[in-house]
């Protein structure tokens, strides 16, 4: 079944009665739910419905200076609600975090149409349990986000991108080290071969004085060629979605020499990596039974999608 | 449990605990018992069946799954600092306190990461990180004292989480055990990515008050510390001009990593306790820290002291050495320890509003203040419009303890009007059970309810905490209080 509400109270219905059905809910369009419903620049908070995209969102908070410092692919057509529910991230994580560390409330329409609203308004809140986490990430599963309010940050002066080619992995490990070695505070720390050669990319955000600084300091360790994030970019031009690898981050380079040369973008800085490689992902070690118990819970019909892992 | 829902204990079961932990480490017999009977919020008091000081993750689950096999409630305590009798054996119980399991057990500086044991101090984190350039970011007044597995529980915060964020933004994941006994590694693992599939279980269990469980071990994130600091103290004629200047700070585009508050009565107070050189006719001082790469940072303090002046700063010193810094700091931290000097007993608030609305809740509690006719002096997080009113009362006057705890009310209640919540760090413990229904939908506490129906189904982790309905203690209005 698939939902297309125009309002929150028309969803909520649509939910409790498929619920009392035990109809399946295979898809929720929340389109018609796409307006910034407050941006309070002086709090630097915002409250966003979970249709509009992520694009259209960034693009009224720049009005005012501010914005959402998460930069996951295809910000044109990835939603508020979907960005939450795959819990996606871009380059500039090592430097800001994920969707998880701006969300300080949200509304929510449970399995039985229930509409929930955990967090608040303000930035410091402890009222009650963080209840808004286990919708970060759980792909819809749980309920569905109708509303979102986030902490923002100001628009830096200056964002800028070096970069500098490799030859060979081992010389991006050195180059990575040199790095965390140093005093320098990127929020960009990729490796990528999109381009064929192995490129080692950073990326300096802040007052016009602090990225100067930072980019000098880079240029000593060899990383000066100016760059763009246009390959990370490109490579999710190609795919909707990649394998992924998550490693501690100081065995990026192991985890990469393990890919048999195929296409990639590395989070080094998180330990991340998107790749082409066909070869099954390892399994991580997951507590699945709470994952169930959660489920269960929640949408005890199970008429939500079911978790992916 | 009997009639008055106070638990019972055998001796079969204590003894079946000094087998598991070891004699020594078993808290029995009234006198001995009585430092836990409640933590930093003394109006309700109540002492445990027994304390356990358990020093592994093994013992503790041994101890839980007795706990379950008798139904006896546990109540998981660290070093007992919290401030809303989050840790009160409101029916007695089993506390299980994390202060003998307190090591730093591993700090991996490559990966910007800390293992330590639950009863780590939050300050030795930082301390045994330090040497080589890196923090703990969460630094609570108390952190010289509150443990990370506390901090776990309450998703702490502290005076530098405007700009770096509370506990959750930094506890990458921990061990816990869940009231049946059962032993779960929850977020990133030690030796793991910081990616983890699935639900963020990590993310739930932070902030739960210790209601799903005993957190044994806490993997958290170190960050480089800041090059350089500059620390600037703004003395204003009164609080509206300094709370403008915060709002201000914040609309130039400026994030520093802390901005905090002193009205004129703390400061005094202050004053007289650590000689620091504060003014005492000033209406407000406002410490701003920004922090960060050297470059750059004295153009950033120009435009705040730029800010300061516009908003009538009388004064704007800037600090001039790390000694002079830590002073600083040092004085901010100990703020409430000051007010011994102005009153016998004071109740402390943990209000948040909207930064904007800074100057409308200093005004209300002015009023309060002026209706109770208590004295409310201010300390706090403006920066994140979280307040501290302080309110002073004298226990031995029974009108006073019952004003006091109306003004409190009141100013959590024009809290939550002005959009914002009765607790920023705190928590709701015992103390704030009742804002739980003025904040939230009927439906969104049954949807933490069920949250917790998913890690503790017998609800007897820390039970009666946080939820309208919950047993109160018959002992409100302390015997035997303390000037905190």
């Amino acid at each position: 079944m698939e939902l297309k509400p125009n309002t929150i109270a028309e969803l909520s219905e649509l939910l409790a009665c498929a619920n009392t059905r035990g109809e399946k809910i295979s898809s929720v369009d929340l389109a018609a739910l796409n307006r910034v419903l407050e941006h309070k620049a002086e709090d630097m908070t915002a409250t966003v419905e979970a249709g509009m995209t992520l694009v259209a969102f960034q693009n009224e908070l720049r009005q005012r200076g501010q914005w959402l410092p998460i930069d996951p692919p295809h910000p044109e057509t990835l939603t508020i609600g979907n960005l939450l529910s795959a819990n996606s991230s871009g380059p500039r994580r090592f430097g800001y975090g994920t969707i998880g560390d701006y969300l300080i409330g949200m509304k929510a329409v449970l399995a039985d149409g229930r509409l929930i609203a955990p967090g608040g308004k303000v930035v410091k809140n402890v009222a009650g349990y963080d209840l808004a986490k286990i919708f970060v990430g759980g792909q819809g599963s749980l309920g569905v986000v109708v509303e979102a309010t986030f902490k923002l940050r100001p628009l830096p002066e200056r964002e800028t991108f070096v970069q500098k080619k490799c030859n060979s992995l081992a010389e991006a490990g050195t180059l990575i080290e040199a790095v965390l070695d140093s005093e320098l505070t990127p929020v960009v720390l990729d490796l990528h071969n999109t381009s064929g050669s192995y490129s080692f990319v950073l990326g300096f955000a802040g007052t016009n004085e602090e990225v100067a600084w930072q980019l000098d300091k880079a240029s000593a360790l060899g990383v000066k060629e100016p760059a763009s994030l246009d390959y990370d970019r490109e490579f999710w031009l190609q795919r909707t979605t990649a394998n992924k690898i998550a490693v501690l981050p100081s065995k990026i380079i192991e985890a990469v020499q393990g890919l048999n040369g195929a296409s990639f973008v590395a989070r080094v800085g998180n330990g991340v990596i998107f790749h082409n490689d066909t070869t099954a992902p390892k399994k991580a070690d997951l507590p699945l039974h709470l994952f169930q118990r959660l489920k269960d819970e929640y949408d005890p019909k199970h008429i939500l999608p079911e978790l992916t892992l | 449990m009997h009639p008055e829902g106070k638990t019972s204990l055998s001796p079969r079961i204590v003894d079946a605990f000094m087998a598991i932990v070891g004699k020594e480490n078993v808290v029995y017999g009234e006198q001995e018992l009585l430092v836990y009977e409640c933590d930093a919020y003394t109006l309700e008091k109540n002492l445990p069946n027994v304390v356990l000081l358990p020093r592994s993750t093994d013992q503790i689950s041994q101890v839980v799954k007795i706990c379950a096999q008798e139904k006896l409630p546990i109540i998981p305590r660290g070093a007992g600092t919290s401030l809303s009798g989050s840790v009160l054996a409101v029916t007695g119980g089993v506390m299980i306190c994390l202060s003998r399991m307190n090591r730093v057990l591993d700090i991996d500086f490559r990966n910007r990461r800390a293992l330590v044991e639950a009863g780590c101090v939050n300050a030795w984190v930082t301390n045994a990180a330090k040497q080589k350039g890196f923090l703990y970011a969460p630094d609570p007044s108390s952190q010289s004292a509150c443990t990370i597995g506390g901090n776990v529980a309450m998703n702490s915060g502290g005076p530098h989480t405007l700009k770096r964020g509370v506990t959750t933004n930094h506890v990458l994941g921990f061990e816990i055990v869940f009231p049946d006994g059962e032993i779960v590694w929850l977020g990133t693992r030690p030796d793991g990515s910081e990616d983890v599939p699935g639900y963020d279980l990590r993310g739930a269990v932070i902030g739960c008050e210790g209601m799903f469980g005993i957190v044994t071990r806490v993997l958290v994130k170190l960050i480089k510390a800041p090059q350089a600091y500059k620390t600037l103290l703004g003395i204003f004629e009164s609080v509206d001009e300094a709370s403008q200047t915060v709002s201000d700070i914040i609309a130039a585009g400026i994030v520093p990593g802390a901005m905090e508050m002193m009205d004129q009565m703390i400061t005094q107070a202050v004053e007289a306790a650590y000689h620091f050189g504060f003014p005492l006719d000033a209406g407000a001082v406002l410490i701003v820290e920004l922090d960060g790469l050297a470059a750059g940072l004295d153009k950033q303090a120009d435009r705040v002291v730029e800010i300061c002046k516009k908003n009538k700063a009388r004064e704007v010193r800037i600090a001039k050495s790390e000694q002079e810094r830590m002073d600083l700091w040092k004085s901010r931290k100990r703020a409430f320890g000051a007010i011994g000097r102005l009153s016998p007993n004071f109740l402390t608030q943990d209000g948040v509003v909207p930064r904007s609305q800074l100057p409308e809740i200093m005004r209300f509690i002015r009023q309060t203040s002026d209706k109770y006719g208590l004295r409310i002096p201010n300390v706090f997080h403006a920066g994140d419009g979280n307040i501290h009113p302080l309110i002073l009362y004298d226990e031995r006057d029974p009108q006073q303890v019952k004003n006091a705890v109306a003004a409190g009310n009141d100013i959590l209640e024009r809290c939550i009007e002005l959009g914002g919540s009765a607790t920023g760090e705190h928590g709701i413990g015992v103390e704030k059970i009742d804002f739980m229904a003025k904040q939230f939908s009927k439906e969104t506490l049954d949807a933490m309810k069920m949250l917790r129906r998913v890690f503790d189904p017998e609800t007897r982790c820390n039970p009666h905490k946080m939820f309208p309905g919950s047993k109160r203690c018959g002992d409100f209005a302390g015997k035997k209080q303390i000037s905190a």
